[in-house]
Parts: C-alpha cells; sequence; structure tokens
C-alpha cells in the first residue's frame, strides 16, 4: 500500500467511528427508539394474551388495581392534547424514567418465570427474557437520544420497586405475576407513545413519515 | 285493615298475573358489545338490550374511572346512534381504567349490564382511509396501476399521536380471493402484473401500531388498457421465426427429396442368388423358385477320387513317427470325437448309420480306384488281392506315386473318408493304412505285406481286432517300418473291419495293435471302448504328454515311460505317455480343449 492510500485509509476509518459515533442523526436514533418501544409492548401483549389463556376465575377477584402498580406516582400526560403540549425533554426523561422503573422488576419477573404454575410457562419464560433484551437496549439508546438533544437537566424520576418476591403460594405468585405484567404493558404502551411523538417532532425535514 | 291489606295482596297478585298473561316484564339484561377509540382521543361504547320486556325501557351508562368511586353517567346518548354511549375529550382518560356498566329499566323493574373494563388505548380502530383513487400509469416497461389514498381524517399522525400502517387489495370482478399488499406507513402504492384489458376493485384499510384495523374502503375501480406486454411481442416474434425456419427447412428437404431418401434409406441390396428368379418369387410358387436354386450335379459326384485323394501325402520319416504315435489313434479319437471338430472333413458317408452303399454308389464308376466295402466288408480285402494285379490300386504307391498320393486303404468301413477329417492343407493324417505305409516304404514290402493280407490271416486275426468303439479310428496293423519284416505274422486286416487299437509300440518300433473287440482285451475294454481318446492330464517337460484315464491299471502300458506312469498309478493308472520326437512334432502350445481333450491339429505337422 502506498502513502497516498494509507492515508485514505485512516481518514476513511476516523470517519466511520465519528459517525458511528455522532453521525447518527436524532431522527434516526429517534427511529430506532420508537421501533424498539414498539417491540417491547408488542411483547408484552403477547405475554399477557398467553398468560390470560389459562387464568383461573379467581384470579381476576384477587387481581390488583391497576393504581398499585409501582409507576402510578409518575405523572404523564393521559390525552392528545396535554401530551403534545410536554416538550421533547420532557417527554424524553418521562420515557427514561419509566424504562428505568422497570429494570428490576423486569429481572423478578423474569427470575420467577419459569417457575410458573402455567402450561405456558416456557414461552413466558423466553419473552421475559427478551424484555428484559430489550429494554436494556432502548435504556442505551435512550441515553443516546439524551446526549443528543443537549437538555440542560436530567430530570429523571426515581420509580423504586421494593417487591422482591412474588408471593408465597402458586396462585399468588401467578396473580401478582400477571398484575406486574400489566403494569408494564400500560407503561410500555406510555413508552412508545412518547417517543413516537419525539420521532415525529423531530423528523420536520420527513413529513411523510409523520 | 287485615282485610283491607289481604285485598291488596291479592290484587297484585292478580294484577301481576295479568300483566305477565299480557306479556310484561321488567327488562332484559343488556349487554355492552364493544367499545371503541378510532384517535385515541375519543371513544364510544354500544351495548345491546336483553329485551324490554314488553313495556317502554330506557338504558343508562355508568362508568368510573379505576382510581375513583365516583360513578359518572353516559355525557352522550345521540352522537354515536342508539344504545350508544359516546366520550368525548373532555371525558376521556388515557392509561385509566373505565368501568362501564349499563342499566336498563322500565316500569316493572332494572336490569344491569356485567361491568366491562376498558382501557382506552387498547381499543383504538381507525376510520377507513380516504379518497381512494387508482390510476394507470404507462412506463416503458408496462402499465401499471398506482394507488394512492389518504388518511383517515380524524386521525393525527402528523404529531405523532398515532402510527398508522395501510393495507389494499385488488381483484377483478370474477375472482374469488382477493390479492393483498402491504404499503407501510406511506400513502401510495404500485400494482404491478395486472391484465390488460380488465377492471379491476380496490380497496384499502388502515390499523393503529397496537390496535385493531379498520374497515375497507368502498370499491374503486380501474381498468386496465389493451396491451401486449413486451414479453408477449418477444414470443410472437421468436415464434414467426422459427416458423419461418421451419418452411425454409421443409421445402428444402421437398426439393431434395432424393437425396435425403438415400442418405436417410439406404438402398437395400436385392438377393443375388444365382438362377434365383425374383419373378417367380413375386408369382408366389415357392416350389418354382426353390428348384432352380438345385444345381444338378450337386454333390459333384465325378472327380472324387481327385478330391478325395487330394490330401494324402505319404512321407518317410515322419509317417514311422506318426503312426508309431499312439497318441495318433488317441488323436483320431479325440480329434474325431471332439465336439468343436464337428464337420471338418466329414461326409455323410462318415456317419455310421448310414448305408455304405449309398457313399458306394457315388463311386461306382468312378474308375478302378473304387473299392467296393460293405459296412463289414469281408471281401474287400480279396477284391484287394485279386485287384492287386490289376493294376495301381488305390492307395497303392504307384498311385500314390503317380498322383503323389496314396489312398489310405482302411480297414473300417467307409474309407475314403477318412480325408474328410483333414482339412485342406492342414495336418498330414497321422495314421495310415498299413498297406499304405507298406507301399511307401518299399515296393516289395508292400506286396509282401499284402500278401500277408490274405483270408486266413485274416481270419485268424480275426478275433485280434474289435468293433470301433471309434467309429472313425483307423485300425492299426502291427507291422514293422524299420524293415518290413515280411515273416511279421502282421495283422492281417480283418475282414469284419473291425476296429483295432495300438496297444503299444514294443521295443522294435512294431506297433501292437489290438481289435477293440477282443474279448482278450482286459476287463477295461468296455471301459476301453468307452473311452478310446484320452484326456491330456499334462505335458511333461519333454514335450510327452501325460494322458489321463479312469481307468484300472490294464491301461497302464509299458512304454517305455512307463516309469513315469507307474509312480503314479492308482488311484490315476495313466495311458502311457506319447512318444514324440522333437523334430518331428511342432513346437507349438498343445491346444487343450474345453473338454479336456487336445486338439491333435495343431500338434500334425502340416505338410
Amino acid at each position: 500500500m502506498t502513502q497516498g492510500s494509507r492515508l485514505c485509509f485512516a481518514v476513511a476509518v476516523l470517519m466511520c467511528a465519528f459517525v458511528s459515533i455522532n453521525g447518527v442523526g436524532l431522527n434516526d436514533l429517534l427511529e430506532r427508539a420508537s421501533q424498539l418501544s414498539d417491540k417491547l409492548h408488542s411483547l408484552s401483549t403477547s405475554l399477557t394474551n398467553d398468560l390470560d389463556s389459562h387464568f383461573p376465575p379467581v384470579g381476576r377477584v384477587m387481581m390488583p388495581r391497576p393504581s398499585m402498580c409501582h409507576t402510578s406516582s409518575l405523572q404523564v400526560p393521559n390525552d392528545k392534547d396535554q401530551a403534545l403540549k410536554v416538550p421533547e425533554d420532557e417527554l424524553l426523561s418521562l420515557a427514561r424514567s419509566l424504562l428505568l422503573a422497570w429494570s428490576d422488576p423486569l429481572a423478578l419477573l423474569s427470575s420467577e418465570a419459569s417457575s410458573l404454575a402455567h402450561p405456558e410457562r416456557n414461552t413466558i419464560d423466553s419473552k421475559t427474557k427478551e424484555l428484559q433484551e430489550n429494554i436494556n437496549s432502548l435504556g442505551a439508546g435512550l441515553e443516546h437520544v439524551f446526549n443528543k438533544m443537549d437538555s440542560t437537566s436530567d430530570n429523571l424520576s426515581s420509580l423504586p420497586f421494593y417487591t422482591n418476591s412474588l408471593g408465597q403460594d402458586k396462585t399468588s405468585r401467578l396473580v401478582n405475576f400477571h398484575f406486574l405484567l400489566s403494569c408494564f404493558r400500560r407503561d410500555s404502551h406510555k413508552i412508545d407513545s412518547f417517543l413516537k411523538v419525539l420521532r415525529c417532532r423531530a423528523a420536520k425535514k420527513r413529513p411523510e413519515m409523520c | 285493615t287485615m282485610r283491607n291489606s289481604g285485598a291488596m295482596l291479592i290484587l297484585t297478585f292478580i294484577a301481576i298475573l295479568i300483566l305477565q298473561a299480557a306479556g310484561v316484564s321488567p327488562p332484559g339484561k343488556p349487554r355492552l358489545t364493544s367499545c371503541r377509540s378510532p384517535e385515541k382521543e375519543t371513544f364510544t361504547c354500544w351495548w345491546e338490550p336483553g329485551g324490554d320486556g314488553g313495556l317502554p325501557t330506557t338504558y343508562a351508562l355508568y362508568y368510573h374511572l379505576e382510581n375513583s368511586e365516583t360513578v359518572y353517567e353516559c355525557p352522550d346518548y345521540r352522537t354515536a346512534g342508539e344504545n350508544s354511549c359516546f366520550f368525548n375529550k373532555n371525558d376521556t382518560s388515557l392509561w385509566v381504567n373505565y368501568n362501564i356498566t349499563v342499566v336498563a329499566s322500565n316500569a316493572l323493574g332494572k336490569n344491569i349490564s356485567d361491568p366491562v373494563e376498558v382501557d382506552v388505548v387498547y381499543i383504538v380502530q381507525p376510520n377507513t382511509p380516504e379518497h381512494v383513487t387508482a390510476v394507470v400509469v404507462h412506463d416503458e416497461q408496462g402499465p401499471f396501476v398506482r394507488v394512492s389514498w389518504e388518511k383517515p381524517r380524524t386521525a393525527d399522525t402528523r404529531s405523532g399521536w398515532i402510527t398508522l400502517l395501510y393495507q389494499l387489495r385488488v381483484k377483478q370482478e370474477k375472482d374469488k380471493e382477493w390479492e393483498e399488499y402491504n404499503a407501510g406507513m406511506q400513502k401510495y402504492y404500485n400494482v404491478f402484473s395486472l391484465h390488460p384489458d380488465k377492471e379491476y376493485m380496490v380497496q384499502v384499510r388502515c390499523k393503529p401500531d397496537h390496535g385493531f384495523w379498520s374497515e375497507w374502503t368502498q370499491t374503486t375501480y380501474v381498468k386496465m388498457p389493451d396491451y401486449i406486454t413486451r414479453e408477449r411481442s418477444l414470443w410472437i416474434m421468436i415464434t414467426i421465426f422459427f416458423v419461418f425456419i421451419v418452411v425454409i427447412l421443409t421445402w428444402t428437404l421437398n426439393v431434395k427429396r432424393n437425396s435425403v431418401k438415400l442418405c436417410l434409406l439406404p438402398a437395400v441390396p436385392g438377393p443375388k442368388i444365382k438362377g434365383f428368379d425374383k419373378q417367380l418369387l413375386k408369382s408366389g410358387k415357392s416350389e418354382e423358385v426353390f428348384n432352380t436354386l438345385v444345381i444338378q450335379g450337386f454333390p459333384p459326384t465325378t472327380d472324387y477320387d481327385n478330391l478325395l485323394v487330394e490330401y494324402l501325402e505319404v512321407f518317410d520319416n515322419e509317417e514311422q513317427e506318426l503312426v508309431l504315435d499312439g497318441k495318433d489313434l488317441s488323436e483320431d479319437c479325440m480329434k474325431s470325437k471332439s465336439p468343436s471338430d464337428i464337420d471338418s472333413g466329414r461326409g455323410s458317408c462318415d456317419s455310421h448309420t448310414l448305408l455304405l452303399e449309398k457313399c458306394m454308389d457315388g463311386r461306382e464308376g468312378s474308375g478302378s480306384n473304387q473299392h467296393q466295402y460293405s459296412q463289414h466288408g469281408e471281401t474287400r480285402w480279396a477284391s484287394t488281392e485279386s485287384s492287386e494285379s490289376q493294376g495301381p490300386e488305390p492307395g497303392s504307391p504307384d498311385s500314390a506315386n503317380g498322383r503323389g498320393k496314396t489312398w489310405p486303404v482302411v480297414f473300417s468301413s467307409p474309407q475314403p473318408q477318412p480325408h474328410h477329417h483333414y482339412p485342406v492343407g492342414a495336418a498330414k493324417p497321422a495314421y495310415h493304412s498299413v498297406p499304405e505305409i507298406l507301399n511307401h516304404l518299399s515296393p516289395h514290402a508292400m506286396s509282401s505285406n499284402y500278401h500277408q493280407l490274405n483270408h486266413q490271416d485274416i481270419l485268424q486275426q480275426e478275433r485280434r481286432f474289435s468293433k470301433p468303439a471309434c467309429r472313425h479310428s483307423q485300425s492299426y496293423n502291427q507291422f514293422n517300418l524299420d524293415g518290413i519284416d515280411t515273416s511279421a505274422p502282421g495283422v492281417a486286416p480283418s475282414p469284419s473291419l473291425e476296429y483295432v487299437e495300438v496297444q503299444r509300440v514294443n521295443p522294435e518300433n512294431m506297433l501292437l495293435l489290438r481289435p477293440l473287440s477282443d474279448p482278450n482285451r482286459e476287463p477295461e475294454g468296455s471301459d476301453c471302448t468307452r473311452e478310446d481318446y484320452s484326456k491330456v492330464k499334462e505335458v511333461t517337460s519333454n514335450n510327452i504328454l501325460l494322458l489321463q484315464r479312469d481307468m484300472s491299471h490294464q491301461c497302464v502300458d509299458d512304454y517305455s515311460q512307463a516309469d513315469q506312469c507307474t509312480t503314479q498309478q492308482p488311484p490315476h493308472p495313466c495311458k502311457p505317455a506319447v512318444h514324440q520326437s522333437n523334430s518331428g512334432m511342432p513346437q507349438e502350445a498343445i491346444r487343450v480343449m474345453g473338454n479336456g481333450y487336445v486338439d491333435s491339429t495343431v500338434l500334425m505337422p502340416s505338410y
């Protein structure tokens, strides 16, 4: 290799590295994040359906109310008008907060999935693991988005999850599993909605997408 | 009072009965059928009445949110139609469960439906897409249809609040199944591979990212123009081209019809048989046809002698060895019996079953060379003797000298036939009659030996001959080759024409013959008769054939080489080895035929 070609090669490598770190535009980042959040919600919906297929009727009675979800304290916009008024960084922080709030509970769900008293236990187990992976990816992606957006403050809400066990008997474990999953399903929908709003807000150059 | 209350009860009871007879009752239980939100901003719930009980019934929908106990009634019963409740934007909250019930009430009572939990974000079903258009676009590749539409009016996709995915389907009027295409988030789609000059129906629908499919739009019709695809025009051109080629080829073939015929169907040569008349064949009389093939005078009966005498050449030296070789007998036997030597030189007269008269007749008129032989030929020798003074007998050296050939006079029946044994120009006959040999050796010996062949001797020696088992074998007389010993009693040829075989050769080079039917023969005679040919067991280094014979020790003769055999005696007593002079016999490989017999033709020295 001649000196000139070596130089070209080095420049190309540097440019690639640069682009890979910073070259991805916000649009693409948000697009990727939206895709991940979409997948996240779809997985949770499918898990819920799997659980519902063999759910004891008594469980529905026992089910805690949704207001008992550990993320219910987080104030989110609950209609479109409110949501569209929220600034992007706040929307982002909401999404990130919710996402962060679920990393521990999902770990618990993942560990409990294999011992559930449910015929679809194996499918549930694999899907739960997949959920965990997706959350980690999305969290990392949203970090990039956050860094990209240059927000002044990082006001992430803390939503602690103190429960470390789903229950003692298998029925209550199953019911609690179902309850946790339903809380997550809702929160994943919130995340997805917020990110898609963000995506369209950032994609002013591509109106055909939004 | 008591009477009043009792009367009241009775009256009420009667009234109920009357009412029931009239068919009225409290309302049936209503049921919430579905709730839907078209844009994630409002939603509507529908119920179905359970039966009004015959009386006018009113329905009321009540709901409360998950985290409060406050019960609200439906704000709008009209907008969405009959038995519906419309929740406008203000009343719609997302990510919150609504607990909804419907109460039906009439004059007689009310009925409450089962509660239903609803989260608005999970019940999104958009309206149908709008303004669906399908236009034909003419492209160089061919025309296609571009379908385009717009989002449903109510859906706010611009802000990203709702994300819609579109789907369209196409079919002809007559088709049963629709062809579906997914258009993603775009609002147009190009449909290819539509048939020309056909009318198609197009419909579009949409779905939110997490929700239900909308209804299909109204059908949009589009008609494809009548065009010929490029592909089809290409095929048409190819077809025309090939048809043209085929026409050219056919015309060429037709013009060159004859030479093609000659090439493909070469002329079959007609039969060219001399004397064969094709016309006769066509006429259908096969006898006439084949009669013409019969050549008169075939087989040639004249010149018989010339033909037959052809192959006999008597020579001095070799004949001794040849005659001495007992192998010759076996060879002869073998040869005559070899399956591969079926027809070599053998004529019909060779057949044992054929009457000799037939053979004799042919030769009657051929001259003095003919001998009269009967099958047993008793008188033959007599005639021979008598005719010996008449001139050269066939087989006499004179005749031999005259012609250079001799006629073998043999004791067995068809004498001339031996010629047939010998292929033309091939091996010299290995056996000769005694007279012949004697003639050749010395004229005087000849005559003297001939004289030996007199009746008495014949009769005396008769017993010494046996019937030939090998009918083509020649019988040998014991004679002295070196110097004809006239005193040798010789073995008179048996007038009975019995076969003899060489028993052995004594040290004085005398062949000891014995008749094959000799009763003095060893009991193995039967065996021997069965096997007057022998199989070659091996060839020793001295070019000596060791013959094999599964017989008793009798067959073991005391030839000079008998010691070899004795060593090999039981279980294989073998016939004495064949003497073979080195000079005489060709050093060729012995050809052993499949059945174990030696093909002596190879071993015959060619003259």
